[in-house]
């Protein structure tokens, strides 16, 4: 299974930058993510490494061979890549049994009859359709069309995989069950794949490493405990699960941590590897499920980095509580898996929870 | 199944498939737009030439306009089409609009069948209806002597610019009544429920809601209309002529065929003046249209109840459209019917008393055998060839990436603005200037199949492209991803998919050229006829029963192979007359 190469893809539509500058490397074997909200140029970025889409600028290379370079004029037709696509519509062939949606590819290559047969019963084994081979799409459910489409990507050997948001069709249930499934396919046969989705959940829970993208820039590339951890500016933060966002203004710095002076005074120890600009505004994410929450009259919870707070709300979300809290003006949200009883509590702040994002 | 069958990577796709795809796309694209822009060049040409083309030499010169504008002969033609072009689209916008109002959001009983039938002007060989017309409502005829000595009633005199605008307007209401209907149908209802809830009564609705919803379907197809008016021979030539009353088509189509010696740079300027009208009002509807707003399918939201109760009007109104649709359609046609067996049509003797085969008997000998042969070869072959290219050029138009291929669905929605006498005069022009295959397309009948396919392509478009539309693009990349090029996934995925609307349009395009004539009248010689131009030399010789029977025959073979296209293979045909 060979490499991807995306270099300093440019797209621009009209007035706007669909793509700007995106880079990346999906190393062989790995499950690559894009992730990003609605309009900010990860799906552009699958259709140009499938070929459907011409940047204006930049390179795509799959293992050795040379897709696309803007600065060489390359552009291999998107039939001549050899990739596997699932598309987010599934597009599975109406008018075709599933044994002839697989069968195509294979009759396209000029495969002779009895290869063709034992390859696409061989490929549907593989995705436990085997005996819906002589049934027409509209003949299946969501899933199993899924599998079909996954089926019919894979039925030639592709060199890799690209994976366009197959799970959004599917009820909340059936996607969860399905991304197992296809982290676990995608992982026994070792095949690359980029995989675009706009769900985090899905991109943390099946990735082994993510591009979070934003109006056409790539924002962080990390693994899913990196991005999710440690994001690297505010976008990132808030747009990968919820997030408590703290401003203040730098106040020291000592031995890997900084003192942050939030905005009414208190000071907030927090880690950094490197030193601040002395004075400047910092802002820091924290999760709400990172804070700690004990009653007012607790004696755990004291020192640095405590807070006393006021409970506006709380919910109950099933296997946790959250918490809507008001430390003197200050904002924040919790989730703790134990509910703290009382109207005033005192909240912790991990000092290693802090990611620094401004 | 292991790792390792996966390993052993399949061959990678051979052969080549760009190059054959472009070259196919660019001559999908030079052919028709060569065929359909070609043919106005030469009659621009001939225009400004201040002899006919067929005699050697001649100067550039502007006469022929000068000579157009200073007859003034041509100014009260010009007058007069646009009386009747203005109150054509005026009725049949307004009846339109109403008829499509009871029928999409109404309880009329009986409004399905209704819809229907009102779509049927359309269908029917309109030289046939024309003369339908004649017979029982013309001077003489059997209704209206039977209304004048019986009832004492007068009657419409069909032989005046409003009694020719009123058949005219049952010609192209469907046209109307379609788009509206579409309209209609495709608008939210939930937007005339909020208006009831906040307290409207539905009298109110339909005047403050529904009505103003229509407008830019009444408009648009009230441009339409207007323009398909200006285009009318049949009516105009065989109504008006008989009391010197001459339109601008007529007005060119005489002086074409009546004069000693047709002054043909006239001709064709007129031509030309015309084709300007027709593409400026082409340009202005596609203006005041959002370009894709008007191919949106018609498919109304299944169950929804009727949101006007009529109550007491329901059988008076339910009444009226029926009266309608009988007068209008089948008392025509069974005029026309009664018309070709019997020796002549008259109230005053009962029919069986002149009853004789000799109408049907003629149309196995000479020119009429001649022209129902042919009619039926151009219209087989036509209906199958119009449907491959225009299909082909369907997919170039929104499945390919040919930097040029924006121009096709203008390109390909322009004859039916164009006066079928226009398309005619143009490849006449076109035939003569261009040599060999130029003389043996006019020497027979192909050269006659080109015009009436060009003239009519515009309904297998528009037939094909709601339904392509409707293949989502992620079913062809899923194919070029697999490593099928272009043509082969135009081969694999895309026609088999648009096979039902591949049918239709074959359907429809056999229909319209079984029963076109107009572009024809220009081509046509001893040898070459069709029914149409047939039946208008027939008649106007003065012979009217070999008229009926061929009018007979086209409502025949329209009714079966409608009817074949309906229920054998389950094709909506009337869908392409809203274009």
């Amino acid at each position: 299974m060979p490499e991807i190469h995306v270099e300093s893809l440019v797209k621009q539509f009209g007035q706007n930058r669909a793509l700007d500058d995106v880079s990346f490397t999906v190393t062989e074997g790995e499950l690559f993510t894009l992730l990003g909200p609605s309009g900010c140029g990860k799906s552009t970025t699958l259709m140009s490494v499938a070929g459907f889409q011409s940047p204006e600028q930049g390179r795509i290379a799959v293992g050795g061979e040379v897709f696309f370079d803007a600065s060489s004029r390359v552009n291999v037709a998107a039939e001549r890549r050899n990739l596997g696509i699932v598309f987010q519509s599934y597009a599975v062939w109406p008018h075709m049994t599933v044994f002839d949606n697989l069968a195509f590819p294979l009759k396209v290559r000029k495969e002779k009859r009895a290869a063709v047969r034992a390859r696409v019963h061989e490929v549907l084994e593989l995705v436990e359709m085997r005996h819906l081979a002589d049934r027409y799409p509209h003949q299946l459910s969501g899933g199993q069309q899924q599998r079909v489409a996954l089926a019919r990507a894979l039925v030639y050997s592709p060199s890799v995989l690209l994976l366009d948001e197959p799970f959004s069709n599917l009820d909340a249930k059936l996607r969860e069950r399905a991304r197992a499934w296809v982290k676990e396919l995608q992982s026994r046969l070792g095949l690359t794949t980029v995989f675009v989705t706009h769900d985090q959940d899905e991109a943390l829970s099946m990735s082994d490493r993510v591009a979070v993208m934003s109006l056409g820039e790539v924002q962080q590339i990390g693994t899913p405990e990196e991005i999710y951890r440690r994001p690297s500016n505010r976008f990132v933060a808030e747009f990968v699960g919820r997030v408590n966002l703290l401003s203040g203004q730098v106040a020291a710095w000592e031995r890997g941590r900084v003192a942050l002076e939030l905005d009414g005074g208190r000071k907030l120890w927090v880690d950094a590897e490197q030193a601040p600009p002395p004075s400047s505004r910092l802002t820091l994410a924290v999760r709400p499920e990172a804070l700690k929450v004990e009653p007012a009259d607790t004696s755990t919870l004291n020192g640095s980095n405590t807070l006393d707070a006021h409970v506006k709300s709380f919910a109950f979300l099933g296997d946790r509580y959250q918490y809507e809290l008001d430390a003197s003006g200050l904002a924040l949200t919790a989730q703790v898996s134990r509910a703290v009883v009382g109207e005033h509590v005192k909240v912790h702040i991990p000092a290693d929870a802090c990611a620094i994002v401004e | 199944m292991t790792t390792t069958t996966y390993d052993a990577p399949l061959p990678r796709r051979r052969g080549r498939s760009l190059p054959t795809a472009g070259l196919l796309q660019w001559g999908t694209w030079v052919v028709v737009v060569g065929l359909i822009l070609g043919p106005f060049v030469p009659l621009l040409y001939a225009s400004i030439r201040d002899r006919p083309l067929y005699e050697g030499g001649g100067l550039f010169t502007l006469d022929a306009y000068r000579d157009l504008f200073s007859d003034a002969k041509f100014w009260r033609a010009a007058l007069h089409t646009l009386e009747y072009a203005g109150m054509t689209t005026a009725l049949s916008v307004v009846a339109g609009g109403a008829v499509a109002i009871l029928v999409a959001r109404t309880d009329l009983p009986g409004r399905k069948l209704y819809g229907r039938l009102t779509l049927l002007p359309l269908l029917l060989p309109s030289l046939g209806i024309v003369l339908g017309w004649i017979v029982v409502w013309g001077p003489g005829g059997y209704l209206s002597s039977f209304f004048e000595t019986h009832l004492h009633l007068p009657t419409l005199d069909v032989n005046t610019i409003p009694g020719m605008s009123v058949i005219e307007a049952t010609r192209l209401l469907p046209v109307a009544y379609m788009t509206c209907e579409a309209a209609l149908a495709r608008a939210d209802s939930s937007l005339e429920d909020a208006a009831r809830s906040a307290g409207a009564t539905p009298l109110r609705v339909l005047r403050s809601v529904t009505i103003p919803m229509l407008r830019p379907a009444l408009l648009n197809s009230g441009t339409l209309i207007f323009t398909l008016c200006i285009a009318s021979l049949g009516i105009p030539l065989l109504l008006g002529t008989p009391r010197n009353i001459q339109f601008v088509s007529t007005y060119l189509y005489l002086q074409w065929t009546n004069a000693a010696t047709p002054d043909s740079p006239l001709v064709s300027a007129g031509a030309m003046l015309l084709l300007a009208v027709a593409t400026l009002l082409l340009l202005l509807r596609n203006r005041m249209l959002g370009a894709e707003a008007r191919y949106v399918s018609v498919a109304g939201k299944a169950g929804r109840t009727a949101m006007l109760r009529l109550r007491g009007w329901k059988w008076p109104l339910g009444l009226a459209v029926a009266l309608y649709i009988v007068f209008s359609t089948l008392v025509p046609v069974l005029g026309v019917a009664l018309m070709s067996f019997v020796a002549f049509l008259t109230p005053l003797i009962a029919p069986w008393h002149l009853f004789t085969w000799a109408n049907w008997d003629i149309l196995g000998t000479g020119v009429y055998l001649r022209s129902i042969e042919h009619s039926a070869l151009l219209a087989l072959v036509g209906g199958v060839v119009t449907t491959a290219v225009v299909a082909l050029a369907t997919l170039v138009a929104h499945r390919s990436k040919l930097p040029v291929r924006k121009s096709l669905p203008f390109v390909m929605l322009y004859p039916r603005a164009i006066p079928g006498l226009i398309i005619g005069i143009g490849f006449f022009w076109a035939f003569l200037l261009t040599g060999g295959v130029g003389g043996w397309l006019r020497g027979g009948i192909w050269g006659i199949l080109l015009a009436f396919c060009i003239r009519n392509l515009p309904f297998a478009y528009v037939v094909m492209y709601p339904t392509m539309a409707r293949i989502g693009e992620e079913l062809d990349r899923a194919s070029r991803s697999v490593g099928a090029g272009w043509w082969r996934t135009c081969r694999s995925i895309v026609l088999p998919l648009l096979r039902p609307a591949l049918f239709a349009s074959f359907v429809l395009m056999f229909v319209e050229i079984l029963n076109d004539y107009d572009p024809a009248l220009f081509l046509v010689r001893p040898g070459t006829e069709v029914i149409g131009t047939t039946m208008l030399d027939t008649f106007l010789q003065g012979f009217v029963g070999p008229v009926a029977s061929l009018a007979m025959v086209q409502v025949g073979v329209t009714v079966i192979v409608l009817a074949l296209g309906t229920f054998v293979f389950k094709v909506r045909v009337t869908g392409g007359h809203d274009a």
